[in-house]
């Protein structure tokens, strides 16, 4: 229905804009860090998940003696998933198809962009290794296939064979396929796909925490002026500019 | 040496506070965001006359003929919308739509005259079933979602990390609008025509809207802002160095250093961006096989090893650290006997705990700070099965590494290259963490208490695929 009031109204709060940010001194931020309470078998758990995510499995096994630390995932698991990411990173992407089908057969079964992708880098393995025939055949017979499954996959098998095409594979435009970055993206999927198994989280906690106090502090700063940690390898309190 | 034999007459101790000893009655920080909710309809302050409230305060009629601008049926909830959360949601279902469905769902402040639509009136809005406009104090209503009408769930909720409201028809969104209003706002509905009827859900009953997956949806966006910001080079590493080397988790560092190395053939991780390795390896190797001892439950070699190392330390008997370390002898003496009583029932008396409380807690009554912990200590005497009491927290291994924790940080502190003892005593972890959870607490007080705030805790028990 229509409306036949005539309102007043302002809208609320115009009177705040004006108001200056809030200077908080070393004495009242310390009073507030000292309130706030760490759990230390929190921090335990925080390092636990990050050697378990990195993969320091030897380091992860000690910790738990150390501290009593329980870590949420099965230890053992971690030298498989480790080991199938290395062998991407070295090239051995047989060996990784294999390790994986070990691990958890169904992560292939269910996942056709992570086998596109492992096989993917197996045809650039064998360009790498000048295997032309062998590249040619295998691309063919075991990738041309599933691209017609999927318009992006046949996108990508077109550009990894545009490899072929130059002699000087080093200055061509599809030239960052052979190199190592390609091979490192290729092995944190198998890693992510590994770890979304055993319905982990891919990645670790603490660089998110780390990423999250940049943020909380840039928040924080269009309100007030505090000490800040500038230098997070340090987590020195420095004092607020504006004092 | 000098500078910690000076400090060892009293000033040398460990505040029993930041020890997380207390875990009997923890879980505090995280009860402060418990706010009232609105759980029913504010029967007092409603345009009566005009409708009837249920017995149960959850459902509206209007019962007037007469349909005169000023004789709207509004009634707002018991309390204002909590704050300190990321989404405040209730929803309504109109049970009958009567004879003109001039039914809205709005929010409302504690001005609001209780005689008017949400949404006439300044800093009110309002989502009007009969034309499916929104309404906000702006005189008329704005093009905003399909009306709505008997048989319909309408949702109307808050979103404080965007700073909008939001409203939804049967389970999906309808739309958003900015809140331009600050201060308690309650929420609201209104029914205007003979016979409508409306019952409202503050949550007592499963929402039809899936505000839980909203909210997930609102955090998720908030993480890829966050997800896309740099981090210096290996810093995490660096941070869980250094936690390794504060608490003296020695051998977990060798390993994770020789790992680190045989993973990064380049220069030593430590070095790079200027992270200096001094500092915090002091003393590693003592703290570590202290640390060893009082988690193996060896309080005796521990007590001998800091004799021998640190006299100081221990030099006063009613320091915190020798009531710590004579509290942890107490339970493993107490553990012992159950343990005896396991295998051989004759064995199980508590003679030997209760002998070494009489000599040495005894001397501990007199010390104010150390009653709570004390006392639990001693009452584990009172249960025939103390695992099982209200204080077998204390014979969890976790109490053993809270000794360990408060030891290493007394070695910690006996550094002569010390300068600041009260950075001293905390991780570089710990800090950063402290300092997180401090700007979020912050920012969300200078944002009238609006928002979530940050608990590691919460942060650690979410699982993949699991809701908190």
């Amino acid at each position: 229905m229509s409306l036949f009031w005539i309102v007043l109204g302002q809208p609320g709060g115009l009177e705040e804009m004006a108001t200056s940010k809030k200077l908080i001194t070393r004495e009242e931020w310390e009073k507030k860090l000292s309130d706030v309470k760490i759990r230390k078998e929190d921090m335990n758990k925080l390092v636990m998940d990050f050697l378990v995510m990195e993969g320091y499995v030897e380091a992860a096994e000690k910790f738990r003696v150390e501290s009593g630390t329980e870590p949420d995932i099965d230890l053992a698991t971690i030298t498989d998933r480790m080991a199938a990411k290395k062998a991407v990173q070295c090239g051995n992407v047989e060996d990784a198809i294999e390790k994986v089908n070990d691990f958890n057969p169904e992560i292939l079964d269910t996942n056709p962009q992570l086998f596109f992708h492992l096989q993917q880098q197996r045809l650039i393995e064998l360009i790498r290794d000048g295997k032309v025939e062998e590249a040619l055949e295998f691309a063919q017979e075991e990738l041309a296939p599933r691209g017609e499954e999927n318009q992006s996959f046949l996108e990508e098998l077109e550009r990894t064979v545009a490899l072929l095409a130059f002699e000087d594979v080093s200055n061509c435009p599809v030239g960052d396929l052979l190199d190592m970055s390609q091979r490192l993206k290729t092995a944190s999927e198998v890693d992510a796909a590994i770890l979304a198994s055993q319905s982990h989280e891919k990645d670790p906690k603490l660089p998110s925490l780390l990423k999250m106090l940049i943020w909380a502090q840039s928040q924080l700063d269009e309100k007030a002026a505090y000490p800040r940690i500038n230098n997070l390898s340090t987590a020195t309190l420095e004092d607020p500019r504006d004092l | 040496m000098v500078n910690c034999l000076e400090m060892s007459g009293g000033d040398l101790s460990v505040d029993l506070s930041t020890l997380g000893l207390d875990r009997r009655r923890r879980d505090d920080q995280e009860m402060e965001d418990e706010e009232e909710a609105p759980t029913h309809l504010n029967t007092i302050n409603s345009s009566g006359g005009f409708l009837v409230v249920s017995t149960d305060k959850l459902s509206l009629q209007y019962t007037n003929v007469n349909l005169h601008g000023h004789d709207v049926g509004v009634v707002q909830g018991n309390c204002p919308a909590p704050t300190r959360r990321l989404v405040y949601y209730f929803e309504i279902y109109v049970k009958n739509a009567g004879a003109k469905g001039q039914i809205a769902i709005g929010y409302t402040n504690e001005h609001f005259k209780m005689r008017r639509q949400p949404g006439w009136e300044a800093n009110s809005y309002g989502y009007h079933g009969d034309d499916g406009l929104l309404y906000r104090g702006q005189g008329k209503g704005e093009c905003f979602g399909p009306t709505f009408t008997s048989g319909d769930t309408i949702g109307g909720g808050i979103n404080y990390a965007s700073q909008e409201f939001f409203f939804t028809k049967n389970g999906k969104l309808v739309g958003t609008v900015y809140k331009d209003v600050k201060g308690p706002l309650f929420p609201t509905i209104a029914v205007h025509s003979q016979n409508e009827e409306v019952n409202v859900n503050f949550g007592q009953q499963p929402f039809v809207f899936d505000v839980e997956a909203f909210a997930t949806e609102e955090r998720l966006k908030q993480q890829m802002v966050i997800e896309k910001i740099p981090l210096p080079l290996k810093v995490s590493h660096w941070i869980i160095r250094s936690y390794l080397q504060h608490y003296g988790y020695q051998d977990t560092l060798d390993l994770f250093d020789l790992a680190s190395v045989s993973a990064l053939p380049t220069a030593p991780a430590t070095h790079e961006n200027g992270f200096c390795d001094q500092g915090d390896s002091y003393a590693l190797s003592h703290r570590k096989i202290l640390r060893q001892f009082i988690r193996s439950g060896d309080i005796d070699s521990a007590f001998n090893k800091l004799r021998e190392w640190y006299p100081h330390i221990v030099q006063n008997e009613t320091s915190t650290i020798c009531f710590l370390l004579h509290c942890q002898k107490f339970i493993e003496l107490v553990q012992l006997h159950c343990v005896n009583r396991i295998f051989n029932k004759q064995n199980g008396d508590m003679e030997e705990a209760v002998r070494y409380g009489r000599v040495e807690l005894v001397k501990f009554l007199e010390v104010p700070s150390s009653t709570s912990l004390l006392e639990d200590c001693i009452a584990l005497l009172a249960y025939e099965e103390p695992l099982k009491s209200p204080v077998g927290y204390l014979l969890d291994k976790k109490q053993r590494e809270v000794v360990a924790d408060a030891v290493n940080t007394m070695v910690l502190l006996t550094d002569p290259a010390l300068e600041d003892p009260q950075r001293r005593t905390q991780s570089h972890l710990e800090k950063l963490l402290k300092q997180l959870t401090a700007c979020c607490l912050e920012k969300r007080a200078l944002s009238r208490d609006q928002g979530e705030a940050f608990h590691l805790h919460k942060v650690l028990q979410k699982r993949k695929g699991v809701k908190p």
